[in-house]
C-alpha cells in the first residue's frame, strides 16, 4: 500500500517513514503543505497521513483543497493539536480519521488499513476473491485454507488488485501503487509479478485485458 | 451610600429648620416685645390721661371688672398721690414696682409672687397720678411658642415624607450600580465579554468603559496564555512522538545499521525534548517575574566565555566563530540571565547558519551604552519573517534545524528585564542575520 506522509518535523517524519515501511507500507514523505497537495493531486495514494502544522500551507488547507478537487482517498490527520474544535474542524473539512501525537506505530498502521479497506467498500478485515483470502494486517494470503507464500511486491500487487476487484487496472496505475519515489521500476516488472502470482494462485484469478491492463475477478467466471 | 445620603439630606433639612426656628424666635420675640410694650405704654398713657381728668376726689379705689380670659395675665394700678385709686382684680395693692425714689416712668420686669411681670410705669404730673400697667411675661412666651409650633408641625410631618422620598430617589438612582453588582456576581470566571447595563446613567460610563477595558485586556492575556499552552503542547508532543516512533522502529528493525540510526534518532529526540523543557522553564521563570540579581559585570568577558562554550558546536559544522570584544565593558545586570541571552543568540546563529558559515560576536561602545551584536553569514531571514521573529514558537519555515523558536522569546524577555533594546536586521558585513542588543549606560 502506498501512502503519502506529510510531516515537517525531520526526526518524527524519519521515524514514521521507517516504522510504516517495516509494517509493509510504501511511504512517500513530503515536508511542506505545497508538496503534499501537489503529490496528492498527482499520484494515486491509497491513503495519506497529514500533519496540520505544515510549512507553506496548513494541513487543513491542503485537505480542503484536495477534497474540493474531488479526490476521495482516505486522509488521516496526525497532529499535536488536541483541542476538540480542531478535531471537529479536521473531520468536517474531510479527514477520515484524527489522531493526536504521539501515536503507536502499530495503531497508526491499523488505522490506515481500516481506512483503505472502508474506502474500497470492504468492511471486513480481510479481502476475499474466489477462494483466495488476503489479510492486510498479517500480510498473509490463503488459498482454499492453505497458506500461500508471496514476495513483498507480489503481495502488494495482489492487494492492489483485490482492493480494486472487478476493475481494470493499467500497468502504470499498478506501478504507482507498488513503488515509492526513487525506486527503479523495470519496464516489465508488473508482468513478471503477475506471472508469479498466476503460477502460485492459478490463472483464473487475474485476467489480462489486452492493451489496457489487468483485472481481478472476485467470483469464478461462469463457463 | 443610600444610608449616608439619607442621613445627609435629613440632617441638612433639620439643621436648616433649626437655624430658621432660632432666627424666627429672636425676630418674633423682638417684634412681640415692641408691640406689647407699645400696648402697655399706650394703656398706661390712656389711664394717666383719664385719671387726670375724670377721677374726682372720691378716694375709694375701684376694682375694674375682668372682661376677657386673657385679663388675669394683664394688670394695672392707678395711684393718686401715692394712694391706690384703681386696680385690676388681679393686681396687688402695693405698687408693682417699688417706686417713689427714681423710677416713675419706663419698663421694668419684676417678680410678683413668684411670677415674672413686664411692667410699664407712667406718671402724670397733675394730681400726681402714678400708673402701672403689667403683663405676665409667660403670656409672651406662650405667644412665641405658638408661633414656633406653627413652624414645627409642617417640618415634623415633612421630615418622614422627605426621608421616604430621598430613600426612593436614591434607590432608583443606584439601581444601575446594583444591576452591575448583580451582573458581575453572576458571571462565570471565564465570561470576559463586555458588561452592558441597560439604561446606565452617563456618570457610570467611564467606570463601565474602564471595566470593559480591563476585561478585554484580561481576555487578551488569557488568550495568549491559551495559545502558548497549545503551542507548548504541540512543541512537546512532536519530539515525544518522534522518540516513540524511532524507538518502535529500532525495536522492529532487523538491519543493524537501520536500528542504530533509529536509536541515535531516539537520543536526538530526547535531547530536543530536554532543551525544549529547559527553555520553557526559563521562560516561565522569566514571566513569573523572577527579579534579576543585578551586579556589575564585564559584557565582553561574558561574551568570550559563552562563545568559548559553544565553539565546539560551530567547529563540528565547519563554521568559523570569532569574538570582537577586546575592551572591558562594565554593565549592570544579572550574569546568569545575560549568559542565557548571549548563548541563545550565538546558538541560534550556529544552528541556523549553513556549514562553513561565519558567526561573529561584537561588543562595542555606543553613545547610549554598550552594544552586543551577534551576526552570521547564514541564509538570514527574509524580510517578511523579521517582524514575527519574537513570537513564541515561531520558527523559520523550510529550515532543517529542529529549533522551537522559544529562544527568541527568552532573548526578548531577558533584554526587557535589563531595559535593553533588541533589533534584528540583515548583517551588513556578513550578509546573514544580525541581532543587536543595546544596553543602557
Amino acid at each position: 500500500m502506498r501512502i503519502l506522509l506529510a510531516e515537517d518535523d525531520a526526526l518524527l517524519g524519519d521515524g514514521l517513514r521507517a516504522g510504516l515501511r517495516q509494517l509493509g507500507f510504501r511511504v512517500d514523505w513530503v515536508r511542506d503543505g505545497d508538496a503534499a497537495e501537489r503529490e496528492l493531486r498527482a499520484e494515486p495514494y491509497a491513503a495519506a497521513v497529514l500533519d496540520l502544522g505544515l510549512p507553506l500551507k496548513d494541513g487543513m488547507e491542503v485537505l480542503a483543497n484536495v477534497r474540493r478537487a474531488g479526490l476521495t482517498m482516505p486522509v488521516l490527520i496526525l497532529t499535536a493539536r488536541d483541542a476538540v474544535p480542531d478535531r471537529i474542524r479536521g473531520l468536517d473539512v474531510g479527514a477520515d480519521d484524527y489522531v493526536v501525537k504521539p501515536v503507536d506505530l502499530n495503531e497508526l498502521a491499523a488505522r490506515l488499513r481500516a481506512l483503505v479497506r472502508r474506502a474500497h467498500g470492504q468492511p471486513q478485515e480481510t479481502l476475499t476473491a474466489q477462494d483466495v483470502v488476503l489479510d492486510p494486517a498479517a500480510r498473509s494470503v490463503h488459498q482454499a485454507g492453505a497458506p500461500v507464500v508471496l514476495a513483498a511486491r507480489e503481495f502488494d500487487l495482489l492487494h492492489a488488485l483485490m482492493l480494486n476487484g472487478g476493475r481494470v487496472m493499467s500497468r502504470e496505475q499498478l506501478e504507482q501503487h507498488l513503488y515509492s519515489w526513487g525506486q527503479e521500476v523495470e519496464s516489465n516488472a508488473i508482468e513478471v509479478h503477475i506471472h508469479h502470482l498466476r503460477r502460485k494462485l492459478g490463472s483464473a484469478l487475474i485476467q489480462t485485458v489486452r492493451g489496457v491492463g489487468y483485472m481481478l475477478l472476485r467470483d469464478v467466471p461462469k463457463p | 451610600m443610600q444610608g449616608r445620603l439619607l442621613m445627609l439630606v435629613l440632617g441638612l433639612v433639620a439643621g436648616v429648620w433649626l437655624v430658621t426656628a432660632a432666627m424666627t424666635w429672636i425676630d418674633v420675640r423682638h417684634e412681640l416685645d415692641e408691640l406689647l410694650d407699645g400696648h402697655l405704654a399706650q394703656a398706661a398713657a390712656l389711664l394717666v390721661v383719664q385719671q387726670a381728668r375724670e377721677i374726682d376726689d372720691d378716694d375709694q379705689h375701684i376694682d375694674a371688672p375682668t372682661l376677657h380670659r386673657y385679663a388675669p395675665k394683664v394688670a394695672f394700678q392707678v395711684f393718686h398721690d401715692g394712694r391706690l385709686a384703681l386696680r385690676s382684680a388681679n393686681a396687688p395693692a402695693v405698687p408693682m414696682v417699688e417706686s417713689g425714689e427714681h423710677f416713675r416712668t419706663g419698663f421694668k420686669t419684676v417678680q410678683i409672687e413668684g411670677t415674672a411681670w413686664r411692667v410699664f410705669a407712667a406718671h402724670g404730673g397733675k394730681r400726681d397720678v402714678q400708673v402701672y400697667v403689667g403683663e405676665q411675661v409667660s403670656s409672651r412666651a406662650a405667644i412665641l411658642w405658638a408661633a414656633l409650633r406653627s413652624m414645627l408641625w409642617p417640618v415634623l410631618v415633612a421630615l418622614p415624607l422627605l426621608a421616604v422620598a430621598v430613600w426612593w430617589a436614591v434607590s432608583r438612582g443606584m439601581a444601575p450600580l446594583r444591576g452591575l453588582g448583580r451582573t458581575l456576581a453572576e458571571r462565570q470566571p471565564q465570561a470576559l465579554h463586555p458588561v452592558v447595563i441597560e439604561g446606565a446613567p452617563s456618570e457610570m460610563t467611564p467606570m463601565l468603559a474602564a471595566l470593559n477595558g480591563l476585561l478585554e485586556r484580561i481576555a487578551g492575556l488569557i488568550e495568549s496564555e491559551r495559545r502558548f499552552t497549545a503551542d507548548a503542547a504541540h512543541e512537546l508532543r512532536t519530539p515525544i512522538a518522534a522518540i516513540r516512533a524511532q524507538a518502535q522502529v529500532a525495536l522492529g528493525e532487523a538491519d543493524d545499521a537501520q536500528r542504530k540510526h533509529a536509536l541515535r534518532s531516539t537520543l536526538e529526540g530526547c535531547d530536543r525534548a530536554t532543551r525544549l523543557v529547559e527553555q520553557l522553564l526559563t521562560l516561565s521563570r522569566l514571566e513569573a517575574g523572577t527579579s534579576a540579581t543585578t551586579s556589575t559585570l564585564d559584557l565582553s568577558a561574558l561574551a568570550r566565555q559563552v562563545v568559548g562554550d559553544l565553539a565546539p558546536a560551530a567547529m563540528r559544522k565547519g563554521q568559523a566563530i570569532e569574538v570582537d570584544a577586546a575592551a572591558a565593558f562594565e554593565i549592570a545586570g544579572d550574569s546568569t540571565l545575560l549568559a542565557v541571552l548571549v548563548r541563545n543568540l550565538v546558538d541560534n546563529a550556529i544552528r541556523y547558519s549553513l556549514e562553513n558559515a561565519t558567526v561573529k560576536v561584537t561588543v562595542s561602545r555606543q553613545p547610549t551604552g554598550a552594544r552586543l551584536v551577534v551576526e552570521d553569514s547564514g541564509t538570514g531571514m527574509n524580510e517578511r519573517d523579521l517582524p514575527r521573529l519574537g513570537e513564541r514558537f515561531f520558527r523559520v519555515l523550510g529550515n532543517d534545524e529542529s529549533g522551537s523558536g522559544l529562544g527568541w522569546s527568552i532573548v526578548r524577555r531577558i533584554a526587557g528585564v535589563h531595559r535593553a533594546e533588541v533589533r534584528v536586521a540583515r548583517s551588513p558585513g556578513l550578509g546573514g542575520l544580525a541581532v543587536e542588543v543595546d544596553f543602557p549606560a
